[in-house]
């Protein structure tokens, strides 16, 4: 935490220096959610992505996916800004820290060339960066299948972007790197304060109505789960004694040093009238809890006056094979309970869904857009990691969810 | 949707309703013209500068010509316009368009900006800026 806050300090001076040099042209503006979100089941509980730990579930709810974010930006002449962003949103991180999502000082030397260093926001996929800014996008939240996997939203460090005039149209090619800090909800304990270095990039070219995105990042754990407890206790004589197979899963839980690979691509059309947009991903992972997978959707909507229809479907499965936990020796309850809780940390966190959604968005009037989706699901047996699942005990195959809601900008 | 000849003063109502907006730059610009995508590049923030390599500032305003202008440009409504800036503005790339009030506020910042490029309805431009491209 500790080269945070100097990068932070450093940035304060610089945008104080600023200031003097020249008085900055100040600007407030923000963004706000309110949905509220319900399915057909109490069985298991649906959350916008893997950083919530609380669902909705039959009665509904608005705390998945409702927020609410200001953004302060600061130009000093054609070449500086800087600028902040700070979205109120449901988690069980730090309110305060987590919540910050972009403080970066922007340095353009060139019209074509940007450079930023400071909270920037983790651009792993098309939308990964703007998820929280529901107005930007016709659903009623970003695919499920493919966002509700990251649990990031932002990271400390640096990006580069150049953008090129080919043919008809712009390519941008960004750089960027830095450390990942962001808490996540963990089996057995609060949170678990998760830190990673990363490094990736992203290659976008624009022409007319179309779109398309190629994106890597590579990330590489820094920090362990807090399970500690569950480590030492599998080392322990008296279960090895009784559960000699026990201890042979112990290095499963080791997370440090651990590496993730993003590759996606991306392909967007929008007239003005029809929209269409697909991703696909493929995720490389040694995390002992988050296992490889693919995922991707597909969307096609139709514009007519004010109101656009669109309909999404979405795929994410997860590559593993199931770590084998043997039995203990002799079936005390205990022990049984204890190696049915290290079977479902270790097993319990595969993806495998599928979804059709329909949907409506109305822009009822300039900056206010009222939105309604209704999702279907399949999920698929240990398939459930993108939901609040119960800890033991079976999920059902098929939920309805519905959500209706509105964003807004001012 | 006209079909039957239209009474004279209809006619005129509808004209002014659905005037020309004159694309404007400032007379030292030395550009001869822009077309309907390039300034839709520079309105859209997909490039800061105008073909030569010049830094180009855009002025947008907030009267009602700013619907009938993005409308005619992009083919596009203000709502989606926004929703196109809010992506942009809230990822920290860039910020929309400087928006001024109305023409006399656009005709001002045009002669005082050298790097400007604005749009008026087109009865309002005069000598004292360069026209750019016409959307009727």
């Amino acid at each position: 935490m500790k080269s945070d806050t100097t990068l932070m300090g450093c940035l304060l001076l610089a945008v104080a220096q600023l200031a003097q040099a020249e008085p900055p042209r100040l600007s407030l503006k923000g963004f706000g959610t309110a949905v509220a979100v319900g399915s057909n089941t109490d069985r298991i509980g649906f959350r916008r992505d893997l950083s919530q730990e609380v669902g909705a579930r039959r009665h509904g709810g608005f705390d998945p996916d409702s927020r609410f974010g200001l953004q302060l930006d600061l130009d000093f002449g054609d070449a500086w800004h800087a600028g902040i962003q700070w979205v109120a949103r449901s988690h069980p991180g730090d309110f305060v820290e987590q919540n910050l999502d972009w403080a970066y000082l922007r340095w353009r030397p060139r019209p074509d060339l940007d450079v930023r260093l400071g909270r920037l926001g983790f651009d792993v996929f098309w939308l990964s960066d703007y998820r929280n800014v529901g107005y930007a996008y016709p659903w009623i939240r970003p695919p499920h299948e493919f966002y509700g996997g990251i649990p990031a939203y932002h990271f400390d460090g640096a990006d580069i972007a150049k953008k090129f005039g080919v043919g008809d149209g712009f390519l941008t090619v960004k750089v960027f790197g830095g450390r990942a800090f962001y808490q996540v909800p963990a089996a057995l304990s609060q949170t678990f304060d998760s830190v990673s270095l990363l490094a990736g990039g992203s290659i976008v070219y624009e022409q007319g109505d179309w779109r398309a995105r190629l994106g890597y990042v590579h990330t590489e754990a820094q920090s362990d789960p807090p399970l500690q407890g569950l480590v030492a206790a599998l080392h322990d004589p008296r279960v090895r004694l009784l559960w000699p197979g026990g201890v042979a899963v112990a290095d499963r839980f080791r997370v440090r040093g651990t590496v993730v690979q993003y590759s996606s691509l991306g392909l967007g059309y929008d007239d003005g009238s029809w929209l269409a947009q697909l991703e696909a991903a493929y995720i490389d992972s040694n995390l002992p809890f988050y296992p490889s997978g693919a995922n991707g959707y597909l969307s096609l909507g139709r514009r007519v006056g004010p109101v656009t229809l669109y309909t999404l479907l979405g795929i994410a499965e997860t590559f593993k094979d199931p770590v084998p936990v043997s039995q203990p020796l002799l079936p005390v309850p205990a022990l049984v309970g204890f190696r049915d809780t290290v079977d479902a940390i270790l097993n319990g966190n595969g993806i495998d869904q599928k979804s059709i959604s329909l949907g409506v968005r109305w822009d009822l009037h300039e900056n206010i857009a009222l939105k309604a989706q209704w999702s279907h699901y399949w999920l698929g047996q240990n398939g459930t990691q993108l939901w609040q699942e119960p800890f033991l005990g079976s999920t059902p195959r098929e939920v309805d969810l519905w959500s209706v809601g509105v964003d807004f900008l001012f | 949707m006209n079909w039957k000849p239209l009474p004279p003063v209809l006619l005129l109502l509808s004209s002014a309703a659905a005037a020309d907006v004159a694309v404007i730059a400032n007379v030292r610009n030395p550009l001869d013209g822009l077309t309907g995508k390039q300034v839709q590049d520079i309105f859209l923030g997909r490039t800061r500068s105008f073909p030569n390599d010049r830094f180009a500032l855009p002025i947008d305003q907030s009267s009602p010509l700013r619907s009938e202008f993005y409308q005619r440009l992009t083919g596009r409504s203000l709502e989606q316009i926004n929703a196109y800036w809010a992506r942009i503005l809230f990822t920290g790339q860039a910020s929309p368009p400087l928006r001024v009030p109305d023409d006399a506020a656009v005709l001002r910042t045009i002669r005082e900006n050298e790097g400007a490029i604005g749009y008026i309805d087109k009865s309002q431009a005069d000598g004292s800026v360069r026209v750019l491209l016409i959307l009727p």
